[in-house]
This record gives C-alpha cells, sequence and structure tokens, in this order.
C-alpha cells in the first residue's frame, strides 16, 4: 500500500466527481436550497393557517335560544369573535349535519328550561358539539367553552355570596406547578426526532452517487479494466474510492446539520414571534460535535456497503436498483427508531443507523448517554472496516469484476 | 518478447456452466513484430488477451512478457504492458490531459516525465487543440487518440490491442493502424486480435486463428495459406475455424 497512490487515486476521484452534477444536487443543492426552502416553506404554512384561524370569527349555532338565560345569551352575542345563529329546538339534527360538513364550526345545545333550572339551582347540561378533527371547529369549542367556563363561575360566585360565604371556601390551597423539563427537552422531543432522520438520509444520499459511479460507472465505461492492469494495486483503488464516498457523504452530512440548524431555529424563532409559543431551540456546541462524531462510522459503513454493491453491479442501472433497496433498509429503521417508545438500550446501540439515530434524539433533547455513544462508536467502526474489507475482497474478485 | 504457452482459463458460467474460454493456447512474438490473433466471436481472443494484460489469472499454462511471468510476478508486468480495447472508454468529465497524467501517476512516473512524453505523444497525435476539453465532448476520432495516448503514456516494451477498430469509422480506423505501425517501428512486442482479415493482412507479421478456445493454426501468413492451400486469408480462415 502506497500513500502516493492512495492520495492520485483519491486527487482524481474527487476532482471527476466533483464535475458530477448528480453528485453535486445531493451534495449541495438539496442540503443548502431544498432543506431550507421546505422547512421555511413548513413554518410560514402553518403560522398563515394558525393565524387565520385565529382572526376569523367562529360560526356558532345554538340550538333551543329561548331556553338561555339572558346574561349568557348577551355574553355569546356580544363575544367579537363569535358569529351566532339562533335557531329552536327542532332545528338540531339539521345543525349537526351543518356541523358534520363544515358549515358551522360549533354547535350548543340548549335543554329545555334551562334558564329556570340554573334559576332555581337544579343540575342540567348544556351540550356542545365540535369536531376536533378541524382546527377551526376546535378554535371555536375553546372560545366558547371560555365564555360558558365564565359565566359558570359568576353563578358559583353569586351563590356562595347570597349565601355569605366567601368565595375562598372553593380553593382551601393554591397548587403551583413548575416545569422542570429544559425548554429543550420539550422542543428537542418534537424537532430533535426529525433532525437524526433527515441527516443520516443526507448522508446516504452524499454517498450514493459517488458510490455508484466510482464502480459500476467505471465497469460501464469500460475504464475500470484499464485501473486494473495499472500497476496500483486494488487495495489502494478501493481505498481511494472508498475515501472520495466518505467525503462527499461528510460534506452533505455537515451541511444539512448546518442548514437544519439555522432553519429550524429560524422556524421556531417565527412560531414564537407570531403565536407567542412558548419554545426554543437551541443546540449547544457539544451537541452538534457529538453528532458529527457519531455519523461519521455511520458514513464510513455507507460508503463500504455501497460501494461493494456498486461493485457487484454490472452498470449504472443495475447498482441503482440495488440502492433503492437498499435505501428502504436504512430509512425504515431510522424512522422507527425515533418514533415515541423506543428506548435506547445496548442491543440498539450495537445496531448501526439505528444507534446513530437514537443517540442524535437523545442528545437533542440534552442527555448524552456516553456509554451507549461509545458502545455505537465501537460497533459502526468495526462495521465500517468490515465493508471496506469486503470491498477490497470483491473488487479482487475476477468473477465480481468480470461478472456476465 | 512475449511468450505464451499451454496458457488455460475456464469460467463458471450460470447457464451453461464451465466453459473452457482459453484451452492450451501458445504463440511467440518478438519485438518488432505484430502477432495477429484471429477468431469469432466467442473464440476466446479477448479472454487470452486479458490473461496477458494480468487482468485474469491464468488457471494453467504461462505467458511471459518480456522475461517476467503473469502468474509470478503481475505486478511487474503491469508496467511492460499497454493496453487498449475497443471496449475501453474514457472519463467523461476530465480532460485528455487530466485522463493521460492520471495513468502517467499510476504507473508512478514523476511530473516532469508525465509533461514530457504527454508533450510528445499530444504532438505525434495532433492532439494540443483539444487536450483540454472535457472528453465527454470530443468526437470518437479524438476520444480514440486519448484512448492511445492513455495506452502508451509509460512507454511499454508490449502492447495488447483487443479489436480496437470495432466501431470506429475509416479515418479513426486508420489513426489506430498507423498507430500499430508506428509501435512496430519502434521495436515494440505487438500484439492484436481481430476479426477483420484484411485488417489482419495489412498489418501481423504472424497471426494465430483461435477458435473455441484452441488454437487452430500459428504463424506467417504464407505459411497459413500454404498449411490451408488457400490463396486469401478469408478463405484459409473459414476452412481452418469450419473443420
Ligand atoms: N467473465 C466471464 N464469465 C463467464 N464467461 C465468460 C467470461 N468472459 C468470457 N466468457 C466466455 O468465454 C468465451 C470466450 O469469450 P471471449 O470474450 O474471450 O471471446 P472473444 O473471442 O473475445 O469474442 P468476441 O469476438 O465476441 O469479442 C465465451 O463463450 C464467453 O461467453
Ligand atoms: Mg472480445
Amino acid at each position: 500500500m502506497q500513500i502516493s497512490n492512495v492520495a492520485t487515486i483519491f486527487k482524481k476521484e474527487i476532482t471527476d466527481t466533483l464535475r458530477d452534477r448528480r453528485t453535486l444536487i445531493f451534495m449541495l443543492l438539496v442540503p443548502l436550497v431544498a432543506i431550507p426552502g421546505l422547512m421555511m416553506g413548513m413554518s410560514k404554512l402553518m403560522i398563515s393557517q394558525i393565524s387565520r384561524v385565529e382572526q376569523e370569527s367562529s360560526r356558532v349555532a345554538v340550538i333551543g335560544q329561548e331556553h338561555l338565560p339572558e346574561d349568557l345569551k348577551a355574553a355569546i352575542s356580544e363575544s367579537s369573535n363569535l358569529e351566532v345563529y339562533y335557531y329552536v329546538g327542532s332545528e338540531e339534527e339539521e345543525q349537526t349535519r351543518a356541523l358534520t360538513e363544515g358549515e358551522i364550526d360549533v354547535l350548543i345545545v340548549v335543554p329545555d328550561s334551562f334558564a329556570t333550572l340554573i334559576e332555581t339551582e337544579q343540575p342540567s347540561t348544556i351540550a356542545v358539539k365540535y369536531d376536533q378533527a378541524e382546527i377551526r371547529s376546535e378554535k371555536a369549542e375553546e372560545r366558547l367553552e371560555k365564555i360558558l367556563q365564565d359565566y359558570q363561575d359568576k353563578l358559583v360566585l353569586n351563590r356562595l355570596t347570597q349565601r355569605d360565604i366567601s368565595a375562598g371556601i372553593l380553593e382551601p390551597f393554591d397548587i403551583e406547578l413548575e416545569d422542570v423539563a429544559p425548554m429543550q427537552k420539550l422542543v428537542g422531543e418534537r424537532l430533535g426526532a426529525m433532525l437524526p432522520y433527515l441527516i443520516i438520509i443526507m448522508c446516504f444520499m452524499g454517498a450514493m452517487y459517488p458510490a455508484i459511479d466510482l464502480a459500476a460507472g467505471e465497469k460501464e465505461r469500460g475504464t475500470l479494466e484499464t485501473l486494473l492492469i495499472s500497476p496500483a494495486t486494488r487495495g489502494e483503488f478501493v481505498i481511494g474510492k472508498y475515501l472520495v464516498i466518505v467525503t462527499t457523504s461528510a460534506i452533505a452530512a455537515l451541511l444539512s446539520l448546518g442548514s437544519l440548524v439555522f432553519s429550524m431555529t429560524y422556524m421556531v424563532d417565527q412560531l414564537v414571534a407570531q403565536l407567542g409559543t412558548m419554545m426554543t431551540l437551541e443546540l449547544e456546541p457539544k451537541t452538534v460535535l457529538l453528532v458529527l462524531l457519531v455519523i461519521l462510522p455511520l458514513i464510513g459503513i455507507f460508503a463500504g456497503v455501497l460501494l461493494s454493491v456498486s461493485i457487484f453491479a454490472r452498470s449504472f442501472k443495475e447498482a441503482q436498483s440495488y440502492i433503492t433497496v437498499l435505501n428502504m433498509a436504512i430509512i425504515l429503521p431510522a424512522f422507527v427508531s425515533i418514533l415515541p417508545g423506543f428506548e435506547l438500550d445496548y442491543t440498539f446501540a450495537v445496531i448501526p443507523v439505528i444507534n446513530v439515530s437514537m443517540i442524535m434524539k437523545e442528545a437533542i433533547a440534552g442527555s448524552i448517554l456516553w456509554h451507549y455513544v461509545f458502545v455505537a462508536l465501537l460497533s459502526n467502526s468495526v462495521f465500517a472496516v468490515l465493508s471496506l474489507l469486503f470491498c477490497r475482497k470483491w473488487f479482487e474478485r475476477e468473477s465480481v469484476i468480470f461478472r456476465m | 518478447m512475449i511468450q505464451v504457452s499451454a496458457l488455460t482459463k475456464t469460467f463458471k458460467d450460470k447457464k451453461r456452466g464451465l466453459v473452457r474460454a482459453v484451452d492450451g493456447v501458445s504463440f511467440t512474438c518478438a519485438p518488432g513484430e505484430v502477432y495477429g490473433l484471429l477468431g469469432p466471436n466467442g473464440a476466446g481472443k479477448t479472454t487470452t488477451l486479458r490473461l496477458l494484460s494480468t487482468a485474469l489469472r491464468p488457471e494453467a499454462g504461462t505467458a511471459v512478457i518480456n522475461g517476467v511471468d503473469v502468474s509470478e510476478n503481475p505486478q511487474k508486468v503491469r508496467s511492460q504492458i499497454g493496453f487498449l480495447s475497443g471496449n475501453t472508454g474514457l472519463y467523461g468529465r476530465l480532460t485528455p490531459m487530466e485522463m493521460v497524467s492520471y495513468f502517467g501517476r499510476l504507473y508512478g512516473m514523476n511530473t516532469s516525465l508525465i509533461k514530457e512524453r504527454m508533450d510528445r505523444i499530444f504532438s505525434m497525435l495532433d492532439m494540443h487543440s483539444f487536450a483540454g476539453r472535457r472528453c465527454e465532448k470530443l468526437s470518437t476520432g479524438m476520444k480514440q487518440k486519448v484512448s492511445i495516448a492513455r495506452s502508451v503514456i509509460h512507454d511499454p516494451p508490449a502492447m495488447i490491442f483487443d479489436e480496437p477498430t470495432t466501431g470506429l469509422d475509416v479515418i479513426s480506423s486508420r489513426t489506430i493502424v498507423e498507430f500499430i505501425r508506428q509501435c512496430r517501428k519502434e521495436g515494440k512486442t505487438v500484439i492484436f486480435s481481430t476479426h477483420i482479415m484484411s485488417e489482419a493482412r495489412r498489418l501481423c507479421d504472424k497471426v494465430g486463428i483461435i477458435h473455441k478456445g484452441k488454437m487452430y493454426a500459428d504463424g506467417t501468413i504464407d505459411e497459413i495459406l500454404t498449411q490451408a492451400g488457400c490463396d486469401n486469408l478469408e478463405d484459409a480462415f473459414i476452412k481452418i475455424v469450419g473443420e
């Protein structure tokens, strides 16, 4: 093994690869343009949808309006963000249909002699119907519930006052809730779940085209044979090519991480500014470094596996179709492992892809479990070396190189 | 000097089982000589040449190139030969200059030697006008010249051509033929395979007729004609192969 030969091969292959449009798309365009574009578009859409619902008034249908106490009726009618339609009892069926079809947002059914029952302090039930699957309807219910709750509080207070009882009797003591989960953890749980998944995919995508081109592509062009009969050894070719794949994949990962963190921060800032939602996204440098650390051996595995598939394939197309299947085999575990309910343990820490996605998820949520990180790094490095050795074995095998 | 004796190679094929692509082939070719390997499709020409070029390892028999045995020291054989086939492609996104100097480096040449050799070859083949353009943008004839330059950048004493003119027009074929003549003049040992009889007649000092992996006739063209009792190579070829 001569370093100078590996350097020659690396230099040539990286020049060649960086001139390949397909590689550039996955290495530069997707991380730098597509990801931020998608994220910003998503946050714009979310904000505009939420604020539209916030601004628009809710359409309320009241059935049995004649039974409403006057002061409650006034409170409902005067509410600025409600648009109220009153109906008599016989229209309940019709209005329920209107609700399910989205013509109105919420439906109140006032029982017979409701006002009298309230007056005489007897129990009664007022029904509020809404459609939880509709964001508009949910908002309408929220608004209406507030009015009803206020009315109820007022009634209770009146009744207590009439009986000369202090309102304090209802709450003998206060309960003060304090959420100790750091903000990072709350948001981390949500955004963090997405980040590892996206980064793993980007590593794979960044490695994919160079890998196909560097072996199957050489077979297709008929250049592979000229390499095999040059004095540089097969091991030197494999290492040179492998390093090129690792490089492009690492660049794609690095750019994607930067771009994701940037656009997620932007997204969170927008949401906070527009909606006053409480959330923050703060990735400490330590977390980012950890992500890079765990991603590197994984890239090593991707490069080795993709390169060996590419060496085996007879043509560019054949390599592509194998890799489509491989893609599934990687994306699925990466996705499943970020679903709630999966907890990192030693078994998961040993399995490539799954270990990295779970460690990243935990790290972004604010906890780094070093013993698992260590196990995962070790395991993935072993797999990466094995995949590289496997590439060399295949590169030396006539029946693979000259497969017919 | 290339000495081939009893060279044999068997492939495992999924459908056909064991295929003996080369079966005890022997011949020799001296420096300054062009040896033509003639044979129909599937005769075993490419396989024979791949054994000589060390792309494949022989199963039995030997091939000695410039005194080095391909089985014993393939690494050393590699710097002794230049290889060009009709199917050899180029790196489309590299320029001829980058492409040729890459191979120069792989053959262990230093930068100044590469530059000097490349300059000489590019002048000889009249390549300077497109030396900096990407290979994918070149015409077939230009590409062929780049392939030639690539195959001789390390100035090998032996050249192996596998059907080098397939798919080329008359003018590009002429370039190749001229190049083979040039190699002979420089005293290189040249082996080339073809199934085009006229090409063999024009170029070869000696020919070997190979069929189903076996060598059926080996000698100068006159010897072959006498042996077959024919007055042209094509008839002789068909007679020998058809038997
Ligand atoms: N890698 C391989 N695997 C299996 N069989 C092979 C392989 N390479 C060649 N063969 C078989 O060996 C035989 C000789 O093939 P070869 O390519 O050497 O012939 P050829 O004389 O070059 O033919 P052509 O004129 O078509 O190029 C054929 O039957 C071919 O199918
Ligand atoms: Mg052939």
